[in-house]
């Protein structure tokens, strides 16, 4: 897929997380957007290989959403590539609706229940450890959040990883600065991040996570396992980024646009 | 005398070697028992080292695609440290996880409270998806570890540290299908109780040549209709339990009866939460004299009106 359609598939993918949140007056709108790139490029330029009709195949890659906020892209562009229904995102978090907020194990496409954060890492590193026992030749991705690095887990998990080689692991981490009450660096500093990783053993990538070309030179050479530590790409990116009333702004997290917010946003988007 | 806990690993170590699909991973703890699985068999042991919650989130991961997986730590840690993992890999997803503990009770009774495992039984019965295995004795570890092959989801194996005591390994054919055993039959007063209370209570019940029943209930949901079928053949009823009484045991005991609308006076015995922890030292009946817990004070209870 050329990078033109690439544009176009994250244009409609925003507006489709927002149309989505708007009519369900839930979900993350803001964690959505600042990993939109990030996810059309894993899933439309087939670094993500996996077969809608063969959802089970043990020889798919696997994608572990961590940071379980951005639920309402990963339903749509499942939706999208005919995991099920787009009629579906319609009935988002709604009575006879498919799945809710956070991510359920139980939607076609989807690996693991999620929502509470510090689980993705040490899951992903389990599923990819199990690859190597059974010489499975899959890759195991997981996106996390910034935020989420609070978690001492995810530093048990990021030791465990490197130690065992896990080349088949491939941590990406949505650098978006920001959680729910304040700036990650008020809150506790986080920088110099790969610096952290790299001491824990990984190869470490930074890069800018809304830029297509970069994401697809990042994640271009990873199936040939260059190394035998695990990579983590760092991607730098805005949290609610395309809508300016709500991108790079604290108190945003969960709750989408209201009233007048709401009508800028859709007009920003084009909706 | 063997332990609980060799008797599991050696027999899971047979088992190994002929299903490469188990996996036993061990949050730094160590036995004798375990060090043939890292020497003979190293690609089916992994050392996660102290971090719990990783080796619960690493063991999910491998059992999500298909591995039959024994997590190992002391009981306090692997559980009450990784709830929250337990809870979204295991109680929610149900990703069968074989979760083994060593360390029930007072079982580390010199290590002080934070090795006393007072409140596994309450918290884990608290999720779906997940049965309490407090295992007895030797012959019944080894039976769980020979049936890991039929589970469909999570065990949380909960293993003595010493060994205790054997009962039933005199017994032919034992099944352990029923999640309990009646041990004694007797008249109007049936004891309930698991692991080193069961063998408290069988060892009081033999030399006093008391006349009650002794149930075994080492499965946690408990199998109500059973134990409704067993109950109702006494007057009285008395649970023992080496935890905090408060959604215990003894706890689970009431609520199946009362489930069944079945009204039997029912004496809990326990750990009083009043009394909080403990730093008392000198063995575990030190600690539960300290409770208020004695051989006395059990059989009052228990012959209590005969």
């Amino acid at each position: 897929m050329d990078i033109k359609t690439l544009e176009e598939k994250c244009v409609f993918h925003r507006k489709k997380v927002l149309e989505t949140c708007l009519r369900a007056e839930t979900g993350h709108v803001t964690s959505s957007l600042s990993c939109i790139e990030i996810l059309i490029t894993l899933y439309y330029k087939n670094y993500i290989r996996q077969n809608p009709n063969d959802p089970n195949d043990d020889d798919r890659d696997r994608f572990i959403l961590s940071k379980a906020q951005a639920s309402p892209l990963l339903y749509a562009i499942l939706a999208d590539l005919g995991y099920y229904d787009l009629g579906e995102l319609d009935k988002f978090a709604q009575k006879d609706g498919i799945f809710g907020v956070h991510l359920q194990h139980t939607v076609p496409g989807v690996e693991s229940t999620a929502g509470a954060l510090g689980h993705g890492l040490g899951l992903a590193a389990g599923i990819a450890l199990r690859a190597k026992m059974d010489r499975k030749l899959y890759l195991t991705y997981t996106l996390l959040g910034d935020g989420e690095l609070y978690e001492g887990s995810i530093w048990e998990s990021m030791k465990f990883a490197s130690h065992h080689n896990l080349n088949n692991l491939v941590g990406i981490i949505d650098r978006n600065y920001l959680c729910t009450t304040d700036f990650t660096e008020n809150i506790v500093e986080l920088e110099p991040l790969t610096d952290k990783i790299e001491a824990f053993g990984w190869n470490c990538i930074r890069i800018d996570g809304h830029n297509l070309e970069e994401l697809d030179k990042a994640f271009a050479n990873l199936r040939s396992r260059p190394s035998r530590k695990p990579t983590m790409i760092i991607c730098d990116t805005v949290k609610g980024k395309g809508l300016d009333v709500m991108s790079f702004k604290p108190l945003c997290h969960g709750i989408p646009p209201k009233g007048e917010d709401a009508e800028k946003a859709k007009k920003e988007l084009g909706i | 005398m063997k332990t609980q806990r060799d008797t599991f690993w050696d027999t899971l170590f047979e088992l190994a070697k002929k299903d490469r699909d188990i996996i036993v991973i061990s949050a730094d703890m160590g036995a004798p028992s375990l060090d043939k699985f890292r020497t003979e068999l190293p690609h089916q042991f992994i050392n996660t080292g102290i971090a719990e919650q990783n080796t619960i989130l690493v063991g999910s991961g491998l059992a999500k695609e298909g591995k039959k997986v024994f997590v190992y730590a002391i009981a306090s840690f692997l559980t009450l440290n990784c709830v929250e993992k337990i809870r979204v890999q295991n109680a929610m997803m149900n990703i069968p996880l074989n979760i083994v503990g060593v360390g029930a009770g007072f079982s580390y009774p010199d290590s002080g409270p934070t090795h006393h495992l007072l409140e596994d039984i309450a918290v884990m019965r608290s999720m779906p998806n997940i049965d309490t295995l407090s295992i007895t004795d030797a012959t019944m570890a080894q039976a769980v570890a020979e049936n890991y092959g039929s589970y469909t989801n999570t065990k949380y194996i909960r293993l003595e540290r010493q060994p205790l005591g054997e009962i039933y390994n005199e017994t032919k054919d034992i099944s352990f299908e029923d999640g309990m055993t009646e041990i004694f039959k007797g008249e109007d007063t049936l004891v309930i109780a698991n692991g080193v209370m069961l063998l408290k209570a069988h060892k009081l019940i033999k030399e006093h040549k008391l006349k009650c029943g002794l149930l075994d209930i080492y499965q946690i949901p408990i199998n109500s209709k059973k134990l409704v079928e067993v109950a109702s053949q006494y007057k009285r009823i008395v649970t023992i339990e080496e935890t905090f009484l408060p959604g215990g045991f003894g706890s689970a005991v009431l609520e199946s009866l009362n489930d069944h609308e079945l009204s039997i006076p029912v004496k809990r015995i326990g750990i009083p939460i009043e009394k909080g922890f403990c730093y008392e030292y000198g063995g575990r009946d030190e600690i539960l004299k300290y409770y208020g817990i004695t051989e006395e004070s059990i059989l009052a209870d228990i012959t209590k009106g005969l």
